[in-house]
């Protein structure tokens, strides 16, 4: 087995990032662990300032490359429009002129709204129904055949239980909330790995502080 | 008439825009395309610049705390000061062709990187919490759910398979099976339902995208 | 006389009480491993069996579209991916159309990957930052590379980069690996999987797109699994373990199994404990 390792650091500022690291790590979670402290709002506003900060830099730069530099250096004229419109946008700001920041807004949305409508159907309807529909190969065990038929059951009966545009009685009823047991089962799956989501991370907080503390290696 | 270009032509050019990349995205016809690769650029420097409209917001709010000196006024200068040193150590880094100078990466690797997956982990603490004072399986609905969670997480976590080969069998049976008629459904419902939305937005009966006349 | 019962006294504990035992439950498998087995699921099997058919010379993109909060998830298994695919000799395209601090990641993930030190930036692997753009983006991307990025991360115009020579889009690619914390995988799936399909399969080929995804991405995700839609799917640190088992390494993912163990047995318990509770003082109130 290769034992990947990434080494602590031995130049005096990666050592004091590290215990920087730590220590605002510790700020926060005097939050949880303790009470609402003067530390914990510190440590706050330190990371929404650099989040902030740095999602400006990242957006600049990647404007000059994207847009700024070709204007310049290759002679791509065009790119000046949407510079302009994305001035426009901040018009946004100015009461009297807020009507103008809709119009990069509508390319904003056409263009999401566009590429998501066509990116729908083929993906996310088609190919589901199909994999719904799609019976196990010639001689596939029986289990194989209970999961189809679970899911092509289970399939209608949630669908169902989303149409809203009649009542849920009579011969309905049961189907829908059948339709209710197939969700919540789904949803008891999703919480199950959100805990190991959640509890994976707060594992790596705690693996840190014990790497920086060297009692584990880094 | 000055409704027609702050209201009408809005939803006319949101139109255009939408029917574009849904014909780019069904036929190969030249000119379409780079109609519509010409637009995707506009879109996404447009996004690019839109970030700073977050950061007027933010510092608006702060500055008012610190003019007003309100009780957490002290935060705000902090957040100020250390908001102008990284867009400082930023836009040296753009002016540098990239390049970044060493006090940049130092913030970014260090504090930024910690407190970034600290402030996400806390969200651990209230799931335990959560657990233990509020999951109660009042009715069978909710039973399914802790039943079927609890199955998942012992597939999971490696222990439950020394516990029992059934935890991990049920568990992603759960997993690759139980779960995918609600799984599925809410992608194929989703889908519709986007679907439904550009529908309206096209025939401008959707109007939530768009801030309201001065 | 107080007529409270122990569950009574159970259900009003200082929820700080919790959240120390848990910190403290997470910490202790990290000094005293256990080291149990993992065992693979077929989603990651998928995954690692799509890595193996890679041939040298390949181009595989590598999309970061997860950050700093999803290193625990999400890492390991990119890490894994990554290792497999420059064993394959396969060339990396590295970008993210999702999250602002992917450089870092991209930093940790060459410190960690140790192949990287036999290969040479520019021949066999190049990163190009950060742009956002959601879907457009994918879109962008999908036909003309160079529409997005001008230059990699280091300032080299995109045509000066000797592995690009002949890249600039969904057709000169072998496959997208995606780690995500939502929805960026939907964008790969949607703008470049039809790529492939023609009139005659109409959708039934797909472009290879696999996600390294946080654990909740595999409740949501597994349909596309199972429909073909994504050749590999891994979930959480869990599946990031799984990885790392079948690339013959031993990562954080491994490593975090045995916190993952005893946190999980906590909540099981807390769960049990306080629904015993509630079923024995629910008839007395």
């Amino acid at each position: 087995m290769i034992t990947n390792v990434a080494a602590y650091p031995t130049d005096i500022f990666g050592i004091i990032g590290l215990w920087a690291g730590l220590l605002l790590m510790l700020f926060i979670y005097s939050y949880p662990l303790w009470k609402e402290n003067p530390l914990y709002r510190f440590a706050e506003h330190t990371f929404v300032a650099l989040a902030m900060a740095i999602a400006i830099g990242t957006n600049l730069n990647s404007l000059n490359n994207t847009a700024i530099s070709p204007l310049t250096t290759k002679g791509q004229f065009l790119l000046i429009i949407p510079i302009i419109l994305g001035f426009m946008l901040y018009l946004l700001l100015v009461p009297k002129y807020r009507w103008v920041s809709r119009y990069p807004v509508a390319i904003l949305v056409g263009s999401s709204l566009g590429v998501g409508m066509a990116g729908q159907p083929l993906p996310n309807i088609v190919s589901q129904i199909i994999d719904t529909i799609t019976p196990p190969k010639a001689g596939a065990a029986a289990l194989n055949w209970f999961n189809f038929v679970y899911i092509a059951i289970g399939l209608i009966c949630v669908t169902m239980y989303f149409l809203l545009t009649y009542e849920h009685t009579g011969p309905v009823k049961p189907v829908t909330q059948l339709g209710r047991y197939f969700i919540m089962l789904a949803l008891g799956a999703y919480f199950g790995n959100t805990v190991l989501f959640r509890f994976s991370m707060l594992a790596s907080r705690a693996q840190f502080l014990l790497q920086v503390l060297k009692i584990i290696p880094m | 008439m000055s409704e027609i270009y702050k209201k009408e032509l809005v939803f006319l050019v949101t139109g255009i825009v939408t029917i574009v990349m849904i014909l780019d995205y069904f036929f190969v016809f030249s000119p379409v395309k780079d109609l519509a690769t010409q637009l995707r650029t506009w879109a996404l420097v447009i996004q690019l610049m839109a970030i700073g409209l977050g950061a007027i917001n933010l510092v608006r709010v702060h500055y008012r705390n610190i003019q007003k000196r309100t009780q957490t006024w002290i935060y705000s200068a902090w957040f100020m000061v250390i908001f102008a040193l990284l867009l400082v150590l930023a836009l040296m880094k753009i002016s540098q062709g990239g390049q970044e100078y060493w006090l940049y990466t130092w913030f970014f690797t260090y504090p930024y990187t910690s407190l970034g997956a600290t402030l996400y982990a806390i969200t651990g603490f209230y799931i335990f919490s959560a657990a233990y004072r509020a999951f109660r399986a009042r009715n069978i609905e909710a039973a399914i759910l802790l039943v079927a969670g609890i199955f998942v997480m012992l597939a999971n976590a490696p222990i439950g398979e020394v516990i029992t080969p059934w935890f991990p069998l049920i568990g992603n049976w759960c997993n690759s099976v139980g779960q995918i008629p609600g799984m599925r459904t809410f992608a194929i419902v989703g889908a519709f339902g986007l679907l439904a939305l550009g529908l309206r937005t096209l025939l401008g009966k959707e109007r939530g995208f768009y801030s309201e006349v001065a | 006389m107080s007529d409270k019962t122990i569950w009574d006294k159970l259900q009003n504990v200082d929820r700080r009480v919790f959240y120390w035992i848990l910190f403290v439950g997470l910490a202790v498998p990290f000094m005293f491993p256990l080291g149990l087995p993992v065992a693979v699921t077929p989603p990651t099997q998928g995954l690692y069996d799509g890595l193996r058919k890679l041939q040298a010379g390949d181009v595989v993109v590598l999309s970061i579209n997860s950050g700093v909060s999803a290193w625990g998830d999400c890492l390991p298994a990119m890490v894994a991916s990554v290792t497999q695919v420059l064993r394959q000799d396969a060339k990396l395209v590295i970008w993210s159309i999702g999250y602002v601090d992917c450089d870092i990641t991209y930093r940790e993930i060459v410190n960690r990957v140790p192949e990287f030190k036999s290969k040479t930036y520019g021949m066999d692997w190049v990163y190009f930052g950060y742009c956002p753009g959601q879907e457009s983006n994918a879109a962008l991307l999908r036909d003309n590379i160079r529409g997005v990025y001008t230059k990699d991360i280091q300032g080299t115009p995109t045509d000066n980069v000797p592995m690009m020579k002949n890249i600039n889009g969904a057709k000169d690619i072998a496959m997208v690996l995606t780690s995500d914390t939502g929805d960026v995988q939907t964008y790969y799936r949607q703008q470049w999987g039809p790529t492939k399909s023609s009139r005659d399969n109409f959708g039934a080929v797909k472009y290879p797109v696999a996600e390294i995804g946080i654990a909740m991405n595999l409740s949501g995700d597994m349909s596309f699994f199972l429909s073909g839609d994504l050749f590999g799917l891994t979930g959480g640190s869990r599946g990031g373990a799984e990885l790392e088992k079948l690339v013959g390494i031993k990562g954080d993912g491994t490593i975090t199994m045995d916190s993952i163990n005893v946190s999980h047995l906590l909540v099981i318990g807390a769960i049990v404990l306080a629904n015993v509770g509630y079923l024995l003082t629910r008839g007395k109130k």
